[in-house]
């Protein structure tokens, strides 16, 4: 602590505090125009001067002052108030006095620094500088005649989002915004618009809807990717005006900011529908929920009631996916139910789970009192110890706190934009050590220490070669490892020469990278969908988790594995337990059932074993699952199709019942982010019509005369949150923080495979993956706002690829693989290596996984057409 | 005895030769002055257009919420104006707040005064009945 003296109060503040921290902790107002808590100090409007003695004889800026021992400051006197006057003067001297039409007008700090400083007039006068509006970009329009050059938009986008998109032009008075060209060319996170001070930077979706002191204001969880991040929704008269995100942490991405109109998205399922005559019609939900029941029970009586087949949903809230392993569990009996994570996030937690053994929770006990709501009912207490999987996968918010950070396979601001956001913040520290090894060039490259290019699909090699390096220099584990001869024998053919030849990585990166992590005090791994989606996507997981055995340092706060949770609840709906083998909480089950790619190969194959009917809550298989043709095929053979889905989604379009849900802001739930932090979604708009999923389960299993619990989602999560000591501490996210458990870490070190070949003979490798604006096919209808900047889906080349094929930019191409076909325009990509073509996965037309059998990479030929 | 009846004849008589004060209401109706708090109405430029950028100030200010259902919208040069505009007369209070509050000029108090209305809902202007019209009942120097 540091003894001060602030306007004449002894106070006691935190060491390498401000000035300016100090006076807000102790609720001294200072003016302040530039400053903002997201942000470094700039400096820049010098509108917080205080006198400090000891110091030089003039004021000093309270933001970027540190306090010391003995500081005498004083925050308000004559002379001060003169420098504020005059510096708010020059700040106004030709302001735009457009705060009638300004979106900024209400919620402007300008307009409340200048009634607090009391400015009376504008006793100045300087020539008129033309206006410059930007009203071509997309999502952002910009003026910077009102802009006060306070410069916290172009620091958040270089320190926080990294797209350094825009910069200052000129000189003095002079000084304007530019993002080099009109328009903007960015990432489109809108990061800017929210923490511009001023009306300089407008949202373009909120532009004239609604002042600023007409909305509601509902802080919920985002609905998109696993970031687990919180924004303030903004209605008025039941319509959201904007996603607004304010406060300490301005920073969201585009999809989160931009894409919640898919709320009023005019194709959203209003009635329930009917098979009836080969068509789908239009419903009550009296009868759509009654032909339910009835045709569950007489496929259960007719064929037993493992006969349905239950597909939960990683959008869905972990109240509905409980419900439904509830009614799958308790009211027919069977463990055949399985998550769309499974050719992604299940094979993460199963490498993980082999290496580190299964999930135990011990020394937590059941809290007699009751908690607030959507809390759990288990506190941490000391003698909370954590054992296995669960325990070695890490927090976003510890991140920043690695040492060294080896990304695999993950382009990480579209896999998870908050994970970017944390290694960016970790690139503060000089200590930080970056390795980015990707089959192309990505965002992080540019922040790589050491930057590893590898051929698709050889990444788990690539991974066998550090450790390989890692074994020759005998590294000796933190945490207790058994099987290291096995596994060394393993590995004993491996050379890092042939390492090296197969994956493209030169032997000395491999031995650097293999240097880096050994001597890091705070590893952390992250990988992504991208690699987990592949054939063998498990082994990469499991490779990884060798590695980590070896380096991992889990006792280090920030040491730990991140594996990409592509969408909201991808975690939660499998942790919930919405698995075949796992009830809620990983707990193991007796009988387990069938996982989603087994079941789907029975009933293309139609053997007498498959299920008679699917329960789809959500997840849009055909448009998901790898292999199109072959999921089509097994779906035309279900007699029984139930989907539950807020769109009539490629799947929905075979079902025989369509039930439309409620989406994120019209029902009440929680999340569990990648990181397992609890996100809460408060309900803020009505629901028009349709049921939230809950419900929907909830008057099916009723109907079906089955009891399962009801009275609201609070109430679901007690009851679920009671069945997971898992989830000890959990509390919303915002609220207290979660207490940290004891972990008792100890691992197995499992030979993977090393066969990394990739079948076929075609000459180009297409992967298919994500694209910065979009989220799964949520954000794929209109007028999403990620539409407007990746409105189709284009196939990413390298330009001389293209040149070699004869194609440039938007020309339309032939993509064949082993499995079909499809023409997509193409895009060129100096980012893609040669010989590798890059397909977004989020639309429908053209469908990437028309071309995929088993695995996110495939060999195709393009051509021109 | 006499003399009361002849003063009161006088005056009589007196009243006969002046001018009449009362006014014969509704054929003649009275000149209000231009300070006058009556209606409010949207005001036009001399291009005719509407000044009012739909900034809500007045709706905010309005101590009786006879100004609702503002609705903003963008024009085609960017500039903001309001696709509808409601002033309800039954509810107002002709306080003259939402001029003082209009940073445009564009809700003004005219000078009208009768609220006398068989149906009710003509009371309730939407935005082309709020807007200024011409009008001899509006004297020129009233803004």
């Amino acid at each position: 602590m540091v003894n001060l003296t602030i306007d004449g109060r002894a106070v006691q503040t935190k060491k390498g505090q401000t000035i300016l921290e100090a006076c807000d902790d102790l609720g001294i107002f200072v003016p302040r125009l530039c400053y903002h808590p997201a942000l470094k100090p700039i400096g820049a409007c010098r509108i917080c001067v205080v006198e400090v003695k000891p110091g030089p004889p003039r004021p000093l800026p309270a933001c970027a002052t540190y306090v010391a021992e003995g500081q005498e400051v004083v925050t308000a006197s004559p002379k001060l108030d003169v420098i504020r006057l005059e510096l708010m003067k020059l700040v106004l001297i030709n302001h735009a006095l457009e705060c009638p039409v300004c979106d900024k007008g209400g919620e402007c700090e300008l307009q409340d620094l200048t009634h607090a400083i009391g400015v009376p007039e504008v006793d100045l006068a300087a020539v008129k500088l033309p206006p410059n509006q930007d009203y071509e970009s997309q999502l952002v329009e910009r003026h910077p005649d009102r802009c006060v050059t306070c410069g916290r938009c172009i620091h958040i986008c270089r320190d926080r989002v990294g797209a350094m998109a825009i910069n200052f032009t000129l000189r003095g008075y002079f000084t304007e915004l530019t993002s080099g060209a009109v328009p903007l060319d960015c990432e489109f996170c809108g990061s800017c618009i929210d923490i511009c001070p001023v009306g300089a930077l407008i949202n373009k979706q909120f532009k004239y809807r609604s002042r600023a002191w007409e909305v509601t204001k509902t802080e919920m969880a985002c609905p998109f990717c696993g970031g687990g991040c919180t924004y303030e929704l903004h209605v008025k008269d039941g319509k959201v005006m904007r996603v607004f995100n304010g406060g300490d942490k301005v920073v969201l991405c585009g999809r989160g900011r931009f894409g919640w109109p898919v709320v009023e998205a005019p194709d959203r399922l209003k009635t329930p529908l009917i098979r009836q005559d080969g068509q789908l019609q239009e419903a009550t939900w009296d009868e759509a929920l009654d032909l339910v029941a009835a045709k569950f029970r007489q496929i259960t009586e007719a064929a037993g009631l493992g006969a349905i087949y239950g597909v939960g949903s990683p959008r869905a809230t972990n109240e509905a996916n409980y419900l439904f392993q509830k009614f799958f569990r308790q009211g027919l009996g069977t463990n055949n139910l399985d998550n769309p994570g499974r050719y992604t996030y299940i094979r993460a937690l199963q490498g993980l789970a082999a290496v580190f053994g299964p999930a135990q929770v011990s020394g937590v006990e059941l809290d007699p009192s009751r908690p607030p709501a959507f809390t759990s009912p288990y506190p941490v207490t000391d003698d909370a110890k954590g054992k296995g999987f669960p325990f070695v996968l890490g927090k976003i918010d510890d991140l920043p706190k690695a040492d060294v950070v080896l990304v695999v396979g993950a382009d990480v601001t579209p896999e998870l934009p908050p994970l970017g956001w944390a290694l960016l913040e970790a690139r503060e520290r000089d200590a930080f050590k970056l390795i980015v090894a990707n089959n192309r060039r990505t965002k992080f490259d540019r922040y790589a220490d050491l930057s590893m290019r590898c051929q698709p699909g050889t990444e788990r090699l690539l991974v066998a070669g550090i450790i390989k390096a890692l074994l020759a220099a005998e590294v000796t584990p933190a945490i207790r490892a058994s099987g290291v001869e096995e596994f060394k024998e393993s590995l004993k053919k491996l050379t890092l020469k042939d390492v090296a030849k197969k994956t493209g990585v030169e032997e000395a990166a491999i031995k650097a990278a293999a240097d880096l992590l050994a001597q890091a005090l705070a590893p952390a791994i992250i990988f992504g969908a991208e690699l987990l989606a592949q054939d063998k996507g498990q082994e990469n997981a499991l490779a990884l988790a060798d590695l980590f055995l070896l380096v991992g340092k889990p006792g280090a706060p920030g040491s730990a594995l991140y594996p990409v949770a592509e969408k909201n609840n991808t975690r939660g709906v499998c942790e919930v337990g919405v698995l075949p083998d796992f009830g809620p909480g990983f707990a193991p089950v007796d009988k387990p059932g069938a996982a989603l790619p087994e079941v789907l190969a029975l009933l293309e194959k139609g053997d007498a074993a498959a299920p008679q009917s699917l329960y789809l809550l959500g997840g849009d298989l055909l448009r998901f699952a790898p292999n199109h043709k072959q999921v089509e095929k097994a779906l035309k053979k279900v007699p029984f199709i139930v989907v539950q889905d807020a769109f009539l989604t490629e799947t929905a379009k075979l079902a025989h019942v369509v039930l439309p849900v409620a989406v994120h802001a019209e029902q009440e739930g929680t999340f569990i982010s990648s990181d397992g932090t609890l996100g809460y979604l408060p309900r803020a708009l009505s629901a028009n019509g349709v049921k939230p999923d809950c419900l929907i389960i909830h008057e099916i299993a009723s109907r079906m005369g089955y009891s399962i619990p009801t009275g609201g989602p609070a109430n679901i999560f007690k009851d679920l949150a009671k069945a997971m000591p898992l989830w000890a501490g959990l509390a919303p996210k915002g609220s207290e923080p979660r207490a940290d458990f004891g972990k008792d870490l100890s691992g197995q070190l499992v030979p993977f495979d090393l066969d990394v070949s990739l079948p076929g003979r075609r000459p180009l490798t297409l992967l298919v993956g994500k694209s910065l604006q979009h989220s799964g096919s949520f954000t794929t209808h209109h007028p999403c706002g990620a539409l407007t900047v990746t409105p189709r889906a284009e196939l990413g080349m390298n330009p001389d690829d293209a040149q070699g094929l004869g194609l440039t930019e938007g020309d339309a191409a032939k993509v064949t693989s082993s499995q079909g076909e499809i023409s997509v325009p193409i895009t060129l990509n100096p980012d893609l290596p040669p010989g590798l073509v890059f397909l977004p996965e989020h639309f429908a037309d053209p469908a990437a996984n028309a071309l995929t059998l088993n695995s996110n990479l495939v060999r195709v030929t393009i051509s021109k057409g | 005895m006499i003399m009361p009846f002849l003063k009161g004849l006088a005056t009589t008589l007196r009243m006969v030769f002046t001018k009449p004060i009362t006014q014969q209401y509704p054929e003649e109706r009275r000149e209000m002055y231009p300070r006058w708090r009556g209606h409010p109405e949207l005001t036009i430029d001399p291009d005719g257009r509407r000044r009012c950028v739909a900034c809500t100030l007045c709706l905010v200010v309005c101590p009786s919420n006879a100004i609702k259902g503002i609705v903003p919208a963008e024009g085609p040069e960017h500039e903001k104006y309001p696709a509808a505009f409601v002033i309800d007369l039954q509810r107002c209070i002709f306080c003259g707040l939402c001029q003082e509050a209009c940073p445009q000029a564009a809700i003004k108090l005219n000078n009208l005064y009768e609220l006398a209305q068989y149906d009710k809902s003509l009371l309730i202007l939407e935005i082309d009945r709020a807007t200024q019209k011409e009008s001899k009942l509006r004297t020129p120097d009233w803004l």
